[in-house]
């Protein structure tokens, strides 16, 4: 009895051993499981922060996710934007890809006509025609609110708050039907400004300062390019009309020119058969002149035969006027026929200067010929160009006073040969310079006075010269002489 | 005799032109003169009746079947306003049946779901069941119903993969494509058999936050409380937002940290959206929450996200290996979208690279269906959110 009871007294000691154990145990456990507890609540507020970090991490991600894009659209339209000088097709680069990209469906832009004192739409996304025109007119019923906009030049949106725009806004919103725009001015500076609104009937999508920046750009873009395509018109539709000014003023010097070359071959063919005209009855003036001279209708008193000496004189002269003039109209015409060969300078000058020899001896005056050799040659016709070398010679021994000097120099040049004739004589007035070549002009000085002339010989001398394409110019000092120069270029 | 397919898509903005546009590149890259199946995804611009009869007309399809979408996924491309038409012709050794039923709304999810669970298997008696690809509105709440009603009809471990109609984020309306209609609150499907071969991949990403919580009271995709306590607490506590704030940007917080229901067996845990706040202070969510499920807040990045699609594309092109591979569909949610802005198209990349040669088409949507890969669930098909689906298909 005693050992059951002492056996029992054990097993309920080992058991309360045991049972405490366990208790411990468990109480154990029951403290890990509270730290755990602990643990896992501090991994939860923890986790809190991560989540709410975490969300402002994404909102600005989105900001810059969403400014970038916008940049991104902003770039591509202004360089599209930048390189149109149309002014209608402006707005219409704005496609809706663009608005979607800055973040919006719907945009309208309208331009102030000062004219018609009224807006009109220029471009509108996201509306139906009728929608945008209805839209255009309830703009225009406040266009005065809206024109204000324009003259503050400040853009305004559903996110900027400005004093006294809050009714504008809920205006702007109902109007245009959206939850959110930005409303920007487009401010060229000269002409006609406008409006330009975007806006979202997304109530999910909120704006920011950014979005509003992004619009004002686009819309300062949009006037530039406005500014430059007006430019760009004006400086046209000037250039057009000074090319139709110019284009009108050709077209009257044309028909003028072709009147004066009209004018220019009646001349000649009149001088031509005139000439012609004239030359008849000269020739019997002269002849029966001659005959009476000769005594061969019997002897004649002095007095008579003086007369009959001018009578043949002045005949010889008109004869010599009327062939100029032949000449001068016949290579005007072109009805010269020049035979051209290869012509010694050399020669020429020896020829004129055989031929006035008397008239030089008389005046004791020196003929230098400063012409090296034989090979300075013009091909030329041989007669036109002695008659050239005749006038222009026959004109410097007329006016060169006695014991002066006439030089007759030619000279090789690169495109043909240049030959000029000097003398030491009265020279030319400056004032008389230009008109010297011209047809019966003869300067006035006392030796025109004295001894008569046709003031045709330097221009047929022009003639011959520019009908072998070559140039004949004057050099002169009043007092001290004058240089006549002429090129015969080579023959190509 | 394999499956032949052809792919076309067009940006036209002229709806009928760029139906015809679309279906025109699509039949000249088919390599066959009979068209069986036309899957038809656009952006809610081409949601229309001309447009779906024009793509009919012209290809002379058996069957018209396709959704709205956001976006479409055209190989690696996210296009915003497109259509695009996947023409496919079968062998003789493939079977297919379709079916749409409407106003899905007005009657129950689940008797909606095994009303065109009946309508799929007609025509299908005796011959072998592949898989069920389903569109079905994605605004409205019974998602998770329509999968259990259609699940009743076809088997609780039938595989199917589903998409839901999204729109341009306005969350106004969507619509679901069958023959010439464009319907809104409708569901139609695709019944695939025979000698149809796919692989199936869906993951989203999202990882658990926080401590394990419970939903103490849930029914279907009401979710009353949690730890006994209103059920939008486990936001104000890790947000640290008031209620009007968390209601204003209830969609944003949603997407970055949707709540997760823990599978067991399950790698990843089953994404709910919250659609809405009640005034209780439950949460209205995209799919039902079983009472008493253990649930974890979750987060997303984008690398997450990414690395999401491509163990995605690996498991569906694991599933298939050795086998052709003729086409591939994405369905690939909204939320994605948003949070990866614009490393979107990096996601589509990722995808393409594992089927290079072969043509891929999709739609972004507003809530994505496949079956679970754990045993446990014996591959029962879940209303998922968040996720990316990547079906490759061959025959």
């Amino acid at each position: 009895m005693i050992m059951l009871l002492m056996v029992s007294f054990i097993a309920i000691i080992i058991l309360s051993l045991k049972v405490s154990d366990k208790l411990d145990k468990i109480s154990g456990l029951k403290e890990e499981v509270v730290k755990l507890k602990g643990s896992l609540e501090e991994m939860d507020e923890q986790a809190k922060l991560i989540v709410r970090t975490d969300m402002e991490l994404n909102r600005a991600q989105e900001d810059l996710d969403k400014k970038i894009t916008g940049l991104y659209s902003l770039q591509r339209l202004s360089r599209a934007i930048s390189t149109t000088l149309e002014e209608n097709q402006i707005f219409q680069l704005i496609a809706s890809h663009h608005l979607e990209e800055l973040g919006f469906e719907k945009a309208c832009a309208f331009l102030w006509d000062s004219s018609g004192k009224q807006f009109g739409l220029s471009m509108h996304i996201g509306y139906t025609q009728e929608e945008g025109e209805a839209i255009n007119l309830t703009l225009n019923s406040q266009k005065e609110k809206f024109l204000g906009l324009i003259e503050n030049e400040k853009s305004m949106s559903s996110v900027s708050k400005h004093e006294h725009t809050e009714s504008v806004e809920k205006q702007i919103l109902y109007i245009f039907k959206v939850t959110s725009f930005v409303l920007s001015p487009v401010l060229p500076k000269e002409g006609d400004k406008g409006l330009l609104f975007v806006g979202t009937d997304n109530s999910e999508i909120t704006l920011n300062e950014g979005d509003e920046e992004l619009i004002t750009i686009l819309a300062n873009q949009l006037g530039q390019a406005l500014e430059n395509a007006r430019l760009f018109d004006k400086t046209w539709r000037s250039q057009q009309g000074l090319e139709k000014k110019v284009e009108e003023r050709t077209r009257a010097l044309s028909s003028a020119l072709a009147d004066l070359e009209a004018v220019s071959r009646r001349k000649s063919d009149f001088i031509s058969s005139v000439s012609h005209e004239l030359r008849t009855p000269l020739t019997s003036i002269k002849g029966y002149a001659a005959i009476l001279l000769a005594g061969k209708l019997g002897d004649i008193p002095k007095d008579i035969r003086e007369r009959l000496d001018k009578i043949n004189r002045h005949s010889d002269e008109l004869v010599h006027m009327v062939n100029d003039l032949l000449d001068i109209a016949r290579i005007e015409s072109g009805k010269m026929i020049m035979k051209k060969e290869p012509l010694s300078l050399l020669e020429i000058a020896e020829k004129i200067a055989d031929l006035l020899s008397v008239q030089l001896k008389e005046k004791h005056i020196v003929l230098s010929v400063e012409i090296p050799d034989k090979t300075i040659t013009v091909t030329a016709d041989r007669s036109q160009i002695e008659r050239v070398f005749i006038n222009l010679v026959g004109n410097a021994l007329k006016f060169t006073p006695e014991k002066g000097k006439i030089t007759i120099a030619a000279r090789k040049i690169d495109s043909g040969t240049e030959i000029d004739i000097t003398d030491t004589g009265c020279g030319i007035p400056e004032v008389a310079l230009r008109a010297i070549f011209e047809e019966f002009y003869r300067v006035d000085n006392a030796i025109n006075q004295e001894v008569k002339g046709t003031g045709l010989g330097l221009a047929l001398a022009k003639q011959i010269v520019e009908a072998h394409g070559g140039k004949i110019w004057v050099r002169s000092t009043l007092g001290s002489g004058s240089t006549f120069s002429f090129n015969i270029p080579k023959e190509v | 005799m394999s499956i032949n397919v052809g792919l076309g898509i067009s940006t036209s903005r002229i709806p009928i032109e760029a139906a015809k546009d679309a279906v025109t590149r699509a039949l000249i890259n088919i390599r066959s003169t009979k068209v069986d199946l036309a899957i038809v995804f656009s952006s809610m611009e081409f949601a229309q009746p001309a447009v779906l009869r024009t793509i009919q007309d012209i290809s002379e399809a058996t069957q018209v079947i396709g959704s709205s979408s956001l976006a479409v996924i055209y190989e690696k491309n996210v296009e915003k306003h497109a259509i695009a038409v996947l023409l496919i012709n079968f062998p003789e050794t493939i079977y297919f049946g379709s079916a749409c039923i409407n106003e899905v709304s007005l009657k129950s999810g689940v008797r909606s779901g095994e009303e065109l669970g009946d309508k799929l298997l007609f025509g299908f008696k005796n011959i072998r069941k592949n898989l069920a690809l389903v569109f079905s509105d994605g605004l409205k709440a019974q998602g998770s119903d329509l999968i259990h009603g259609l699940q009743e009809r076809l088997g609780m471990s039938f595989p199917l993969a589903g998409a839901s109609s999204s729109d341009n984020l306005a969350f106004k309306k969507t619509y679901q494509y069958y023959g010439s209609e464009a319907a809104s609150d409708s569901a139609c499907a695709v019944l695939l058999g025979g000698k149809f071969n796919f692989g199936l991949g869906i993951k989203h990403g999202w990882k658990p936050l926080g401590k394990p919580r419970f939903a103490t009271r849930a029914s279907g995709n009401m979710l009353y409380e949690i730890d006994g306590k209103p059920a939008v607490n486990i936001y104000r506590e890790y947000l640290s937002f008031d209620l009007t704030r968390l209601k204003k940007d209830l969609r944003k917080i949603s997407t970055l940290y949707p709540i997760g229901i823990f599978i067991p067996g399950e790698k990843e845990y089953l994404l709910r959206n919250t659609l809405a706040i009640e005034n209780n202070e439950a949460l209205l969510c995209q799919g039902n929450i079983p009472e008493g499920s253990m649930i974890r807040l979750m987060i997303g990045t984008k690398n997450f996200c990414l690395e999401a699609a491509r163990a995605a594309a690996q498991e569906a092109k694991n599933s298939l290996a050795g086998k052709n591979i003729n086409f591939v569909l994405v369905f690939d949610s909204v939320s994605r979208y948003i949070l990866l802005g614009r490393r979107a198209k990096e996601e589509l990349a990722i995808v393409k690279e594992y089927f290079k040669d072969v043509p891929v088409l999709g739609i972004y949507t507003y809530g994505e269906q496949a079956s679970l890969q754990s045993v446990d669930y014996q591959g029962k098909a879940y209303f998922h959110n968040q996720s990316i689906i990547v079906l490759a298909a061959g025959g």
